[in-house]
């Protein structure tokens, strides 16, 4: 019974990132068509963010030793700037493109970022300590529930609930609903069209942004790539929730950590490193009988 | 008030439309007839910058608008309301009702033009709350002429609004439209495939086929429809006498 509820807040907890990371792949799909493989790269800018832009291969925090408010604060503000940066610079010069067109392009820009970084910061990984109080343990019994776990899943709660309001209750949040569902006649209504992506971008930032904190947490380390695992498991959750849903979106991000953390807890001992192969056989089974995935959108309109 | 030259679009290799000339004057009520594929709903597109055209001029209101972002097209006094109705299905009737207001930030008169369009279009109210995909055709068609009104347009494009429904509702859309502009000085612009219904509900006739216009004139020289069914179907030299003959 411990067992079995310790597993789930784990699943919770893995699945919290994996939503986080997979609202910020399905709104700009949403918007835009765009399959942002440079997603993956934003979440790593983030944590590259906090320390002294340097080779050496200790991490010095910089803007990771500022109070947590304004660390959070300043983070966003980073990569939501990079986020927009890539629109403005890439994106936004071949909106009537392809969305394979798109999607390449986005390679292009992740390329770029991570060479980026590999310039300024050096190919090693470094570890880094951020929020080290967050490892301590709550007790409840024989439950043992990691305070980092909880905050995971509070912060993506918030942001949850958060982007919920934006979109339902705010006239922006309506444009933008509208916009994804219709683009052109959202712009003969009126709704400017650049506006909107830029929302996109900037939410999208803002939640690579909370989910490159919460993993650097997690695994203490940085490299070029980090970012990279998250990003493919949100694009195979956003697969799984139906692409253009951003409710399926989050719900695929739980199913797939759901799967992915009972299989570790209850596979067979020799089986457990072929856990990803396992996962990716249930997903390619689920999308053989909904292959339009858990949520699916009807209003996926090519762009013109 | 809107005024079209040498207009010409393509797709690719297909010319939709080449050297199309076409004028609106203030609370007319102009109809664009001709067959599927004739370049109607290009057209419309096209004065409300969906596409980019090759060649030409749009005038509105004296200013050039050819080249300028829909939204701001919109902004302009033009609004839309395309073929197909596009609806936002997964919004609520009055989210999409609203969408233009909240778009251009004008609210002041948002809450009485919802109540007076409401007043045409009661089916509307009942709905109000529920998910427009969920609307039958007619009450879609309704709801976006509403919400192409709701942006306080001078000139309403409205493309093919018989498309799929009974002849009775369209009835009831052109009275509407008709008395609409009566009431608020609107000028309309329609796209229809039948000319039969324009011949009671419009001032003049544009004739287009194959991208180019065919013929065009007063509703009443026009009345006894032959004219129209010559170009319509594509008698070319007569078409061509008749063109000479309009005013
Ligand atoms: N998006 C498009 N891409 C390619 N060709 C198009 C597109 N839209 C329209 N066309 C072509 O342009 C021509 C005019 O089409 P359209 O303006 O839709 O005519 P109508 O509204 O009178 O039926 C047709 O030959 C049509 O096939
Ligand atoms: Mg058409």
């Amino acid at each position: 019974m411990i067992n079995l509820i310790q597993t789930l807040i784990d699943a919770l907890a893995l699945g919290s990132l994996y939503a986080l990371a997979a609202l910020g792949i399905g709104l700009l799909f949403g918007i835009l068509r765009l399959i942002n493989f440079s997603y993956g790269d934003l979440i790593t800018l983030g944590a590259y963010a906090l320390i002294v832009p340097s080779a050496d291969a200790v991490a010095n925090m910089f803007i990771g030793n500022w109070p947590a408010a304004l660390m959070i604060v300043a983070v966003c503000l980073i990569v939501v700037i990079a986020a927009l940066l890539s629109d403005a610079l890439v994106f936004s010069h071949i909106r009537r493109a392809e969305p394979s067109t798109l999607m390449i392009a986005s390679f292009a820009v992740s390329y770029v970022i991570q060479n980026g970084i590999l310039m300024v910061y050096g190919a090693r990984p470094k570890s880094a300590n951020l929020w080290s109080d967050l490892s301590y343990q709550i007790t409840f019994g024989e439950l043992h529930i990691p305070l980092l776990q909880i905050v995971t899943i509070a912060a993506t709660l918030v942001l949850m609930a958060g982007l919920t309001l934006l979109l339902k209750r705010t006239s922006l949040g309506i444009q933008m609903r509208a916009a994804a569902e219709d683009f052109k006649m959202a712009r003969y209504l009126g709704v400017r069209g650049n506006m909107v992506i830029g929302l996109a971008f900037a939410l999208s930032g803002v939640l690579a942004a909370v989910a490159a904190l919460l993993l650097l947490t997690q695994t203490g380390s940085l490299s070029q790539t980090m970012g990279t695992p998250l990003m493919l498991f949100a694009f195979i959750a956003t697969v799984v929730g139906g692409m253009g849903s951003l409710l399926g979106a989050a719900a695929g991000g739980f199913a797939v950590a759901f799967a992915s953390v009972f299989l570790q807890a209850y596979l067979p001992e020799e089986f457990r490193p072929f856990r990803d192969s396992f996962v990716f056989a249930i997903v390619i089974l689920m999308l053989l009988f909904r292959p339009s995935g858990l949520i699916p959108t009807k209003a996926l309109v090519e762009r013109v | 008030m809107l005024e079209i030259k040498g207009l010409a679009v393509s797709y690719g290799a297909t010319t939709a439309l080449a050297g199309v000339a076409l004028h609106v004057e203030a609370q007319e009520a102009v109809c664009v007839v001709g067959p599927n594929g004739a370049g109607k709903s290009t057209l419309m597109a096209a004065i409300a910058g969906g596409v980019s055209p090759r060649a030409g001029s749009i005038t509105y209101e004296g200013k050039p608008i050819l080249g300028m972002r829909p939204e701001n097209i919109a902004r302009q006094g033009i609004s839309l309301v395309p073929e197909g109705r596009h609806v936002f299905g997964t919004l609520t009737v009055e989210e999409n009702l609203f969408i233009g207001t909240y778009a251009m930030a004008d609210r002041r008169h948002a809450a009485a033009d919802a109540e007076m369009l409401l007043g045409y279009f009661p089916r509307l109210k009942e709905r109000w709350r529920q998910p427009a995909g969920r609307l039958s055709g007619g009450e879609q068609q309704m709801l976006v002429i509403a919400r192409a009104l709701m942006t306080r347009p001078r000139l309403l494009l409205v493309d093919e609004p018989s498309l799929g429904l009974a002849p009775k509702i369209v009835d009831t859309v052109y009275e509407t439209l008709l008395s609409l502009r009566r009431e608020r000085q609107l000028t309309l612009l329609i796209n229809e495939q039948s000319s039969e219904r324009m011949l009671r509900f419009s001032d003049r006739i544009y004739v287009i086929r194959n991208g180019r216009i065919l013929l065009h004139g007063r509703t009443e020289e026009l009345r006894d429809g032959e004219a129209i069914a010559r170009a319509y179907f594509g008698f070319d030299d007569k078409a061509d006498a008749a063109l000479e003959a309009a005013p």
